[in-house]
């Protein structure tokens, strides 16, 4: 069981992380909107690109994590598995609104429409709904054991949504595009539009390894406090 | 001559921007306060 103080640290030096976290993002927002040309075709909206597609990437790392740690969880029973699936998850869950609203947008101005039940899309919010079930799940389930084998059982069936969400724009005519950045035999981006998108890809999952460090680190310490009281002299009285 | 959809990336920018600033400070005024 990991001790107050060194949770309260550990908590403290994650706030660190956060803050140069938000610089960096600010700096790919600086960088996208003033320092990357205007596509042709799409003009200005096409810029969504560059946080549209970094969320994404990241929504769906954060539901890869929760499905390793759930699987590990259930064969190990190590709770701290549980916590960083958990965290995960909620981090995830922000990322994956971000995905679900910058979506529209972009899709309003090229489609004309906000929303079409394509099967990218509506998988993507199918992914959506089960991260809000875990999160509520958590919630719901006051037993620390009983909760983490549930939640586990849900967030590995939501990490196997994520395999799909990727090859859907092969698998089914859709509207929502295909990679167009993973095509090595067509390069297809100029050469500063693809910097801007490697330096937020980066940069996103490097704001989302410090939300999750975060988040884990104030689970650790809740968990660290409770501990602590309960083995408290006072508490046996 | 690109279609003029400026009004569309900023609203996805600030959007985006909303999210993010409000669950940081979310995550951590939870995690100060308790």
């Amino acid at each position: 069981m990991t001790e107050v103080p060194a949770a309260e640290r550990a908590l403290r030096r994650s706030g660190v992380w956060m803050a140069v976290a938000l610089l960096l993002v600010a700096g790919v927002y600086v960088r996208a909107l003033a320092f990357t040309p205007e596509e042709a075709t799409q003009g200005l909206a096409q810029k969504i690109f560059y946080i549209h597609a970094p969320s994404a990437w990241v929504a769906f790392l954060a539901c890869g994590i929760v499905g390793v740690c759930s699987l590990l969880y259930l064969f190990l029973k190590d709770a701290r598995l549980d916590l960083l699936a958990a965290s995960s998850a909620e981090v995830g869950t922000v990322f994956l609104t971000t995905v679900l609203v910058t979506g529209p947008i972009w899709g309003k101005t090229i489609w004309g429409a906000w929303w079409t039940w394509d099967a990218r899309l509506t998988l993507t919010l199918f992914l959506w709904f089960i991260c809000l079930g875990y999160l509520v799940l958590r919630t719901a389930v006051d037993e620390p054991g009983r909760r983490a084998r549930y939640s586990a059982v849900l967030g590995i069936l939501g990490a196997l949504l994520v395999p799909f969400i990727h090859i859907s724009v092969l698998l089914f005519r859709t509207l929502h595009p295909k990679p167009v950045v993973l095509q090595t035999s067509r390069p297809q981006l100029p050469g500063s539009m693809l910097l801007t998108l490697l330096l937020s890809f980066t940069v996103f999952t490097v704001f989302f390894v410090a939300l999750l460090v975060r988040r884990y680190a104030w689970a650790r310490l809740r968990d660290a406090r409770a501990q602590s009281a309960a083995d408290s002299p006072d508490a046996s009285r | 001559m690109p279609p003029a959809n400026g009004g569309y990336m900023i609203a996805a920018y600030v959007a985006a921007a909303v999210i993010y600033l409000a669950y940081s400070a979310w995550l951590f005024w939870r995690s100060r306060s308790r």
